[in-house]
């Protein structure tokens, strides 16, 4: 069983202190939505999993499928199974997307992928998802409008069949239409891989569709509480503050901060909550 | 076939080679539409003065064994569209200085190179719009490994009197040691209004952000670095007309870099 145990992960980013001792199972082929407020550590805590090398492990381990991840490069981690939909996907020119994708196609399997195989997975996954027909052609995200590096995301993870996918905030930027073609595509790996997920989302109609089993909350850097479905649509449908008030939390800096009026247009009524 | 003093051109694509201990002059005119693809084996100092009467594209590929040193002169005239690109791979020094002159109204150029370089190559790049609604057009595009040292003056002249015209230069560079051994020097001199002209430049190495992108995927380092590389060298394939050509100078760039 490919599972992942986080135990008392303490995080840091340039001596701040992002996680503070969060503890999280996800068994293979479990489910799992985190929610919280902006700016408590719900993309950190998947960014670390993933070994994104601009935060500081203080604390803590991370083990998937019996293999310690703090001490593996990040390219160790994907070849593990590890896969992260990132929230904001890089773009580099001069690199294509089918050359990227052929290269990290070929790196979890002995054999090269032929590329008669190549394009027909390509092709297949370029039609599920309903991009655009030169997308092989195209330099990584370069150009691409929001809702297409988000469907770019998905068309990644649906080539490299990760056995856990950490989705952050996947849905943000994607139509209606789309959220449905991404979460079939979800699901479908789920059934056919067994694959775990970890999604970070807002969005109630997206978690409608792939109907995460357990709900985390993460405030503060912890996970405050945690549960099943009900847990989230409970949030949806109430917000945060009676977690708040249930464990006599103030609100986090993040929620705090004095607004600032950018436009002429309005000032009044942007100002009028902090004067 | 071996280039001479005064080679001759056919229609299409034409296939030279150079390979010399002497010094070497090349005079010609070129009365057809064109390709062609020059191989520099072996040469010390080349002197190039080319009329260019009809639409060309010249590629000079630079496997030369020994350092090289060019002072090369093209007039492009009588409406034509001019196109020179430079692949420099080999392991010994290139000293260039090109002049490129759009002498007729409504001519084109675009001058291009691409260079992986792991030892001094210097480029003195002067593109000069000397008529009325010409384009210039250059790009530089370079890999510096280690030891690699890279000078380019890129000049883009627009002289008096050569109104609705555009000059336009993009040189990248991208490197794997001390950036400081890169220099890019780009100037625009324009002596004419109504005109339209332009720079960018870029020198620095891989963006850690990009790498952690593509390490994510599962991409080693290296062959994240490869993968990036390849993307500032293999455009100027493009220009090479023969896919067999095109082909062996792509293994070669991409074995080359496998083996940095």
């Amino acid at each position: 069983m490919k599972n992942l145990e986080i135990k008392n992960l303490h995080v840091s980013i340039e001596d701040k202190e992002i996680l503070k001792g969060v503890d999280l199972t996800i068994k293979q082929g479990e489910s799992h939505v985190l929610m919280g407020p902006n700016g408590n550590g719900k993309s950190t805590l998947l960014a670390a999993i993933m070994g994104d090398p601009s935060f500081t492990i203080d604390q803590g381990s991370i083990v998937y499928d019996g293999k310690n991840l703090l001490e593996m490069p990040v390219n160790e981690r994907s070849i593990a199974g590890i896969f992260l939909g990132m929230q904001y996907p890089q773009k580099i020119a001069g690199v294509t997307n089918s050359d990227f994708l052929r290269a990290a196609m070929n790196v979890r399997r002995e054999k090269p992928v032929s590329l008669f195989e190549f394009i027909k997975t390509m092709e297949k996954t370029i039609d599920d998802l309903q991009m655009s027909k030169d997308l092989a052609h195209r330099f990584l995200n370069e150009g691409f409008s929001g809702g297409e590096k988000k469907r770019n995301e998905i068309a990644q993870m649906q080539m490299l069949k990760p056995s856990l996918a950490l989705l952050d905030e996947i849905d943000s930027g994607l139509d209606v239409d789309a959220i449905k073609l991404v979460a079939d595509v979800i699901n479908r790996l789920k059934e056919e891989n067994n694959m775990s997920l970890l999604v970070v989302s807002h969005y109630e109609r997206f978690l409608e569709y792939i109907r995460p089993e357990f709900t985390h909350v993460l405030v503060d850097g912890r996970i405050v509480e945690s549960g099943g479905r009900d847990l989230y649509e409970k949030i949806d449908s109430e917000g945060y503050d009676w977690l708040y008030d249930k464990y006599n939390i103030q609100v986090s800096a993040a929620d705090n901060k004095a607004r600032v009026s950018i436009g002429q247009c309005a000032v009044k009524d942007t100002l009028k909550g902090s004067i | 076939m071996l280039i001479n003093n005064n080679p001759i051109i056919k229609e299409g694509f034409n296939l030279f080679e150079i390979d010399t201990d002497n010094d070497l002059d090349l005079s010609f005119d070129i009365d057809l539409n064109c390709n062609l693809f020059i191989k520099i084996i072996k040469a010390k100092k080349i002197n190039v003065n080319c009329n260019v009467n009809k639409n060309a594209t010249i590629v000079f590929w630079n496997d030369s064994s020994i350092k090289i040193e060019t002072k090369e002169n093209y007039n492009v005239l009588n409406n034509t569209e001019f196109t020179l690109a430079y692949v420099e791979c080999n392991d010994y020094e290139t000293i260039r200085d090109l002049n490129v002159y759009l002498d007729d109204d409504h001519t084109s150029a675009l001058v291009s190179s691409a260079s992986l370089l792991n030892c001094l190559k210097q480029y003195r790049i002067n593109v000069v719009n000397k008529a009325k609604n010409t384009f210039a057009d250059m790009k530089n595009y370079a890999v510096v490994l280690d030891k690699g040292k890279l000078v380019i003056d890129a000049i883009g002249k627009i002289e008096k009197g050569s109104k609705k015209s555009s000059s336009h230069q993009t040189s990248r560079a991208l490197c794997f040691g001390d950036k400081q051994a890169t220099t890019i020097l780009p100037e625009l001199l324009i002596d004419e209004n109504d005109v339209q002209a332009s720079h960018a430049m870029s020198i620095g190495r891989v963006d850690d952000k990009h790498l952690y992108y593509m390490m994510s995927r599962g991409l080693s380092l290296k062959e994240c670095t490869n993968l990036i590389s390849l993307g500032y060298l293999l455009p100027i394939t493009e220009y090479i007309a023969d896919e067999t050509l095109r082909n062996t100078l792509r293994n070669q760039l991409e074995s080359k870099l496998s083996n940095v």
